[in-house]
C-alpha cells in the first residue's frame, strides 16, 4: 500500500482537484484506491456526491480503528472508495495536541488498510499544523500544486524550509505546476526558473481549465467525462508519474 | 470492513420474467443509470479434454476473434475477463495468439491442444447502478443474457449480479430482496455449470488413461477384458479430430488407447486361449502400424523450434526446406489416414473387435482367467521390474544403444501395468514407485528421441544425394544438427546409464517389492 498526500499551504490551488482525479485515474488503472478527505470543507466528498457527515467523529478517527473502516463508501466507480470528510476534523489539532505520538498516529491509523487498498490519497486541508505533520509522516509521496506566480514560488519555499527544520525528507516533496496558462508570461517565466531549480518537479502540468472548473457542476471527477483527446488528460499522466515514482505496477 | 468486491450476489432470471418488467421493478425503489450495454456474437470454446473448464474458468471466442476467459465467480464480469488478443480468425493453438502473459497462461493449459468451438449465439450485457436521487451509486448490476442468435426472443441463460457498494449494505439488502420477490433465485450450481447446463453444453473432461475399477478378486479374464474395452473406447474417441486434423494430440491419444490394448494382450495374454492372442495381436498390430509415420512426422514438426535453435543463427534458414518438405508430405499423411479411418473396412475391423470386448470376452476357460486379478497384478508387475533391474544392471559403458532402448520398452510395459492395476495397491507406495519409474523413463525417452531424430537426419541427408541440385546450405545445417544430436545423445546416454544404476539401486528394490507384495484390503 502507498500513501499520497495531495497537499499544498496554500488554498485554492488546484489540490482537491488533484487528489480526485488521481484517484480516479488510479482506480481506473485497476488499482484499489481509498481517497480520504482529510478537509473539512469537504470538496473531495462533494465532488463523489457524498453528504460530509456532521456527527462529532473526530476524535474516533484517530482512536477507534473500526469506526474509520465503517465510515468508508464506495463511489460510483469500480475500486474506488472514499472517506468523506467531517465537519469535527477542524478540531484535529486540538485532539493531536492531546495525544502521545501525536505526529504519527495518522500513519498508524493507515496501516490496518493495508489488507484492503493498494493506494491511499490523502486530500489535506492547506495549513502547516500538527495535522501536516501527520501527513508529512504519513505520506510516501506529497504532491504540491503550484500556481506557477511570484506568490506561490514563496509558498514553496517556505514548505522547503520547514522540511528543512523539522528535519523531514524534502525527497517526497513532488510539486507539478497547476493551472498554468500559455499565454500568460508570468507563468511561462516562473515555470523555467522554477523548473530549472528544483529538479523534483513532475513533468506532468495541469493547464487552466473551464473543464475542471465545472466539476462543481458535474459532480464527478473531470477524467470521467471530458474526452479522450481532452488536455484534463495530462491527470493521468500525472498519476503514471507518480506511480512510478512509487514503484507501483 | 470495506467488501465492495465480495458478497457479489447472483440470481438466475426466470425466462417467463422479462427484462423490461425486472428493469422497471429495479426503478420503482431506485435511480437506475445505465452505464452500458452491449451485442456480441461470441463462441464458446475449449480443448477436447475440457482444460479450461476443468480449471473452472470458461473461454470465448468474442465478436473480434479476441479470446476472452473468465473465472467461474465472475463469468461474464467484463471487468474480470483476461483477454488473450488475437486477430487471426483462425487462431486455435495458444501460440496462435499475440504474445502476452495472458496468453502464457492459456499455453498451460492448452499445452499442444487445440481450441473447439462448442456452442456460439449472442451475448447481450448490460451494466449500470442503482442511485439515490443525487447520482450516488448504491448498488452496482450487472445483467447478462446469451440467445441462440440474435433474433432470439427469449435468452437461454440470463443472469442478474449485483455488486456491493461499500457503506450501502441496506440498499444491496432492499435490491435482493426486490428480485427475489420477482421470482428471481439464487442458481445452486457455480455459475459455469449453471450456464453450461442453460445453454444445454455438457461438459465431458477426458483423459487417455485408463479409468478402471477392478477389485482384488475380480477374475483376471474380466479385468484384462474392462481394460481393453474402454481403451478400444477412447481409441475410437479420437477418430473424429484425427479425421480433422483438430490437433496432434488425437493422433498421439489414439496410439495410446491402441498401445495399451495391445500391451494388455501382450502382457496379459495367459487369460485368454493361445490361438486367439496371436489373432489378436495381429489385427491390432495392423491398425497401429497403419499411423506410425503421422505420428513421427508430427513428432518432427512439433520439434522445429527446438531444432533451429540448436543451429547458429547463420544455418538456421538452411534447414527451412527440410521442414517445407515435411509439412508437404505430413498434409499427403493426414489424408492418407483420414481415408483409412472413414474407411468401411477400417470401421469394420474395429466394430468387430470392439463387440469381442463388449460383453465379456467368450472362449474357453485358461490357466489364469479365473484366478484373482489382484495375483495376476502382482506377478506380471514384479517379473517386468526384475526383468528391468537385472538388465539395467548388466548396462556398462560398452553396452550396445539397443539394449538401453529395450530397457525403455520394458519401462513403458511396466508404467502400463501400473496405469491397469494401479487401483489395486497402496496408493502412497504406488506413487512413489511410479515417480521413480517416471523419472527413469524421461530420461531414457530423452535418449531414444535422440537416437531416432539422428537417424532420421541421416535418412534425410542420404536422401538429397539424388537430387540434381544441392543445396549446399541445407547440407552444411543437417551436418550440424547430426552432430549436435549426435553429441547430446552421448550425454543423454551417460545420464541414462547413470539413472539406470540408481533405478535398480536397493532402496527402489525394496520399494517395489513392498509396494506390489500383495494387495491390499479387498474392496
Amino acid at each position: 500500500m502507498r500513501v499520497i498526500a495531495s497537499y499544498s499551504i496554500k488554498g485554492g490551488v488546484g489540490k482537491t482537484a488533484a487528489s480526485v482525479n488521481l484517484a480516479y485515474a488510479a482506480a481506473s488503472a485497476g488499482h484499489e484506491t481509498l481517497l480520504i478527505d482529510l478537509d473539512p470543507q469537504g470538496a473531495s466528498s462533494f465532488y463523489f456526491r457524498l453528504r460530509t457527515s456532521k456527527k462529532d467523529r473526530g476524535k474516533s478517527f484517530f482512536s477507534r480503528r473500526g469506526r474509520l473502516l465503517k465510515n468508508i463508501k464506495g463511489s460510483n466507480y469500480r475500486r474506488l472508495d472514499i472517506l468523506p470528510a467531517n465537519l469535527a476534523f477542524r478540531n484535529f489539532d486540538i485532539m493531536l495536541n492531546s495525544m502521545q505520538k501525536s505526529k504519527k498516529k495518522l500513519k498508524q491509523i493507515l496501516i490496518p488498510l493495508d489488507d484492503d487498498y493498494d493506494l491511499i490519497i490523502l486530500d489535506c486541508p492547506p495549513n502547516l499544523t500538527l495535522l501536516a505533520e501527520n501527513i508529512f509522516n504519513a505520506a510516501d509521496i506529497i504532491v504540491v500544486p503550484v500556481i506557477p506566480t511570484t506568490l506561490s514560488e514563496r509558498t514553496y519555499d517556505q514548505l522547503l524550509g520547514f522540511f528543512d527544520s523539522k528535519g523531514y525528507k524534502k525527497k517526497k516533496i513532488r510539486p507539478f505546476f497547476s493551472m498554468t496558462q500559455q499565454q500568460n508570461r508570468l507563468h511561462t517565466d516562473t515555470i523555467n526558473k522554477m523548473g530549472k531549480k528544483h529538479s523534483s518537479f513532475l513533468k506532468s502540468r495541469i493547464g487552466f481549465s473551464q473543464e475542471i472548473e465545472k466539476m462543481g457542476l458535474h459532480r464527478e471527477p473531470v477524467l470521467a467525462y471530458a474526452s479522450k483527446k481532452s488536455p484534463v488528460q495530462a491527470y493521468r499522466s500525472l498519476f503514471n508519474e507518480v506511480a512510478k515514482a512509487l514503484g507501483m505496477k | 470492513m470495506k467488501d465492495s468486491n465480495f458478497d457479489c450476489s447472483r440470481y438466475i432470471v426466470p425466462v417467463n420474467i422479462d427484462r423490461k418488467h425486472l428493469l422497471d421493478t429495479l426503478g420503482s425503489h431506485f435511480a437506475l443509470k445505465a452505464t452500458n450495454h452491449s451485442s456480441e456474437k461470441i463462441t464458446l470454446v475449449d480443448s477436447f479434454e475440457w482444460g479450461l473448464y476443468t480449471k473452472r474458468l470458461l473461454g470465448f471466442r468474442m465478436d473480434n476473434n479476441n479470446l476472452a476467459i473468465w473465472p467461474s465467480d465472475d463469468l461474464f464480469d467484463p471487468d474480470q475477463a483476461s483477454v488473450v488478443e488475437n486477430d487471426n480468425p483462425q487462431a486455435k493453438f495458444w501460440w496462435d495468439f499475440k504474445e502476452s502473459p495472458e496468453r502464457g497462461q492459456l499455453q498451460d493449459i492448452l499445452a499442444l491442444r487445440a481450441l473447439m468451438p462448442l456452442s456460439n449465439g449472442v451475448l447481450k450485457s448490460e451494466n449500470g447502478s442503482l442511485q439515490d436521487d443525487e447520482g450516488k451509486t448504491l448498488v452496482f448490476f450487472q445483467m447478462v443474457s446469451f440467445y441462440r442468435s440474435a433474433s432470439a426472443r427469449n435468452p437461454l441463460f440470463s443472469q442478474v449480479k449485483l455488486i456491493p457498494v461499500t457503506g450501502y449494505e441496506e440498499q444491496q439488502q432492499r435490491a435482493q430482496s426486490l428480485l427475489l420477490e420477482l421470482g428471481c433465485f439464487e442458481p445452486s450450481l457455480s455459475p459455469i455449470d449453471s450456464f453450461l447446463g442453460a445453454i444445454g453444453v455438457t461438459p465431458a473432461p477426458y483423459t487417455v488413461k485408463p479409468e478402471l475399477f477392478i477389485t482384488p478378486t475380480m477374475p483376471a479374464r474380466t479385468a484384462v477384458n474392462s481394460i481393453i474395452s474402454q481403451m478400444i473406447e477412447k481409441q475410437r474417441l479420437n477418430e473424429q479430430g484425427v479425421i480433422e486434423d483438430i490437433d496432434t494430440e488425437f493422433l498421439h491419444h489414439f496410439r495410446v488407447a491402441l498401445r495399451m490394448t495391445r500391451a494388455a494382450i501382450a502382457q496379459l495374454k495367459e487369460v485368454f486361449p493361445e490361438q486367439d492372442v496371436l489373432s489378436l495381436k495381429e489385427r491390432f498390430g495392423k491398425i497401429g502400424r497403419a499411423a506410425n509415420h503421422l505420428r513421427d512426422l508430427d513428432v518432427f514438426i512439433l520439434d522445429k523450434k527446438r531444432y533451429l535453435n540448436l543451429l547458429p543463427e547463420s544455418l538456421e534458414p538452411g534447414l527451412l526446406p527440410m521442414f517445407d518438405d515435411l509439412e508437404k508430405e505430413r498434409a499427403s499423411e493426414v489424408k492418407r489416414v483420414a481415408k483409412w479411418l472413414k474407411s468401411a473396412a477400417y470401421k469394420k475391423e474395429m466394430a468387430d473387435l470392439q463387440a469381442l470386448f463388449e460383453k465379456g470376452y467368450a472362449a474357453c476357460e485358461t490357466e489364469w482367467s479365473e484366478r484373482p486379478s489382484s495375483e495376476l497384478a502382482v506377478n506380471k508387475i514384479m517379473k517386468r521390474y526384475k526383468k528391468i533391474q537385472k538388465s539395467a544392471l548388466k548396462i556398462t559403458d560398452s553396452t550396445p544403444d539397443e539394449d538401453i532402448h529395450s530397457i525403455r520398452i520394458d519401462c513403458k510395459k511396466l508404467r502400463y501395468l501400473l496405469y491397469f492395476f494401479g487401483g489395486l495397491f497402496n496408493a502412497k507406495q504406488l506413487s512413489r514407485a511410479g515417480k521413480q519409474l517416471k523419472r527413469l523413463q524421461n530420461r531414457l525417452g530423452i535418449f531414444n528421441d535422440l537416437s531416432v531424430q539422428g537417424q532420421y537426419l541421416e535418412t534425410y541427408l542420404e536422401e538429397t544425394e539424388h537430387q540434381e541440385q544441392k543445396d549446399v546450405y541445407l547440407i552444411a545445417a543437417l551436418g550440424g544438427l547430426i552432430a549436435t544430436l549426435h553429441h547430446m545423445q552421448q550425454l543423454s546416454r551417460k545420464e541414462s546409464i547413470h539413472e539406470l544404476h540408481a533405478f535398480s539401486a536397493k532402496s527402489n528394490r525394496q520399494l517395489f517389492s513392498q509396494a506390489f507384495a500383495a494387495v491390499g484390503p479387498a474392496q
